[in-house]
């Protein structure tokens, strides 16, 4: 069964920002703003131990900081470089004005 | 050595050329070192480079390099070689990456900026307090520079900038890069070809050699378009160099052009005199497409009005790696830059009519150097000796008469003085 976690205020992520949250229980999140719509991903890149929330924005894709794999936000669908293998994405939303996400 | 170096100094000015300079590995090392890692080297035009993370690689001499465009726009170059254990980063001569470059061996992966993002394994290098990864990015090429779309790198960090590199010779660049607002761009790709030739053989063929064409080309211009390469002696031509940069032309609007065959051609550039002329001046219109040819020192050729853009990278003492590119301004129609992309496959690449007039000889003015006597004997540059003028309008070191050896002799005392200066505060300016 899914649970909502709340991670921050709203505000504190900026339209263009990303930002990585530890979740108890759970692998890290990422939460980007792209162009003031939320997204949360999987913070740890499918191939190797980096950080995506580290990595560019460049329109709705992130570029990994350590080996440039492509990934789209909204999907998690890997794009270019090294791996085929997703993120996972996941549900959220402002509830509050608090960023809540739906982890499984 | 530096005998022959000295020797050519002196002799260069007597219109006499040494002919170990051809063919001598020692020689060649020293240009490495004292040509190619010391003066500006045309990288890339801007246009291959037309987004963040696009790149070429290519080579300075003997070092290959990366030429990216970053994501704050800067266009960056760097040695081709990883700081870890030396592998070639990039593989691919052209391409767009993302966000950077991945060495194949450990994985030590950079940024567009140069920087190192990290490696496999890369928590044991930071668990490393001595471990600097701000210190470990690729290295950077000492010195770029473009000038009006075309990008250079240079290897020494004292060498002149090259607005003082290029000097005067700006003024005739300017007929090629700057006879229109839109400025230019590179059409197609990159044509590769390997001669076995030393590479200053076509540098000065480039620079200043305008009395081979009608000889040379003669069949292949009367195979081409029925009728031979005109003689061009008596009539108004020049030849002009500025710090070993050479340019040899007439005024004949359209001679290069003439040489595809295709009135299209010829009608396109007459149609554009009057407008280039309010530009640049009657002389500069003149030459727009006129029968020329230029080199920019050390290894920068092109035809103005073949359009005809290529560099000589050299590969050994007695072999040259060709690049082509056909350069043409933006705003040009597409009908025309077909015609200049056809025109340049047919005349100059590996399968065009003119290259392989060339490069034959080109091949075996290299290889008869081999023998031991026959490379004692030195060769005659001495025409035009007495052509120098004023010119009321043209800058730089001006002769009269294209058909002339006053260039060549000016690229190889440009060559002997870079040769034989420890530093650039000893290299004269010409």
């Amino acid at each position: 069964m899914s649970r909502a976690v709340s991670l921050c205020a709203a505000g504190e992520i900026p339209v263009g920002g990303a930002r990585r949250f530890v979740v108890e229980g759970h692998e890290p999140v990422a939460i980007f703003n792209l162009g003031g719509t939320l997204y949360a991903t999987a913070d740890k890149c499918s191939h190797q131990r980096a950080s995506l929330s580290e990595g560019e924005v460049d329109g709705d894709e992130v570029i990994c900081p350590l080996h440039f794999q492509v990934f789209h936000i909204p999907t998690g669908e890997a794009r270019e470089g090294i791996t085929r293998a997703p993120i996972a994405t996941y549900a959220v939303c402002v509830d509050h004005g608090q960023i809540v996400v739906e982890l499984p | 050595m530096s005998d022959t170096i000295t020797s050519v100094l002196s002799d260069a000015a007597e219109g006499v050329i040494d002919r170990r300079i051809f063919w001598d590995r020692e020689i060649y090392e020293l240009e490495l070192e004292r040509i190619f890692a010391r003066t500006w080297i045309f990288l890339a035009h801007e246009s291959q480079l037309p987004v963040s993370g696009s790149f070429v690689t290519t080579n300075i001499g003997s070092d290959n390099v990366i030429v990216v465009r970053g994501r704050d726009d800067v266009i960056r170059a760097f040695l081709n070689s990883c700081p870890h254990r030396g592998n070639r980063i990039c593989h691919a001569e052209t391409g767009r990456t993302r966000g950077g470059f991945v060495c194949n061996y450990h994985g030590w992966s950079f940024g567009l900026d140069g920087q190192l993002q990290g490696m496999h394994e890369t928590d044991a290098y930071k668990a490393e307090p001595s471990f600097d990864f701000g210190e470990h990015g690729l290295v950077p090429v000492a010195q770029l520079d473009t000038y009006k779309g075309l990008v250079f790198g240079c290897l020494d960090p004292d060498a002149p900038g090259l607005g003082d590199y290029l000097g005067d010779f700006c003024w005739y660049l300017d007929v090629l890069l700057d006879n229109q607002d839109c400025g230019t761009e590179f059409i197609g790709g990159c044509i590769r070809s390997v001669i076995d030739c030393n590479w200053k053989i076509p540098a000065e063929n480039f620079a200043g050699d305008a009395l081979h064409a009608g000889w040379t080309h003669d069949s292949g211009a009367r195979a081409m378009l029925d009728a031979p390469v005109p003689e061009w002696w008596g009539k108004e031509s020049y030849q002009v160099n500025v710090n070993g940069h050479c340019w040899e032309f007439n005024l004949d609007l359209v001679g290069n052009a003439s040489t595809f065959g295709d009135k299209r051609l010829n009608r396109w550039i007459r149609s554009r005199e009057a407008e280039v002329e309010a530009r640049l001046g009657r002389i500069r219109s003149r030459m727009l497409g006129a029968f020329s040819s230029v080199t920019v020192f050390p290894n920068m050729s092109f035809l103005p009005g073949q359009q005809s853009f290529r560099v000589w990278q050299p590969l050994g003492p007695n072999r040259v790696e060709l690049k082509t590119w056909v350069l043409v301004n933006r705003a040009l129609p597409d009908e025309i830059k077909e015609v200049y992309r056809k025109g340049a496959m047919m005349t100059f690449s590996p399968s065009g009519v003119f290259e392989m007039d060339d490069g034959e000889n080109w091949e075996y003015s290299t290889r008869a150097n081999e023998g031991v006597v026959t490379r004692r004997q030195k060769l005659h540059y001495g025409l035009g000796r007495d052509s120098r003028l004023d010119h009321p309008e043209l800058p730089g070191n001006v002769y009269r008469n294209q058909v002339n050896d006053a260039n060549q002799r000016a690229f190889y005392q440009r060559w002997a003085h870079l040769m034989a200066a420890e530093t650039w505060a000893e290299v004269p300016k010409s």
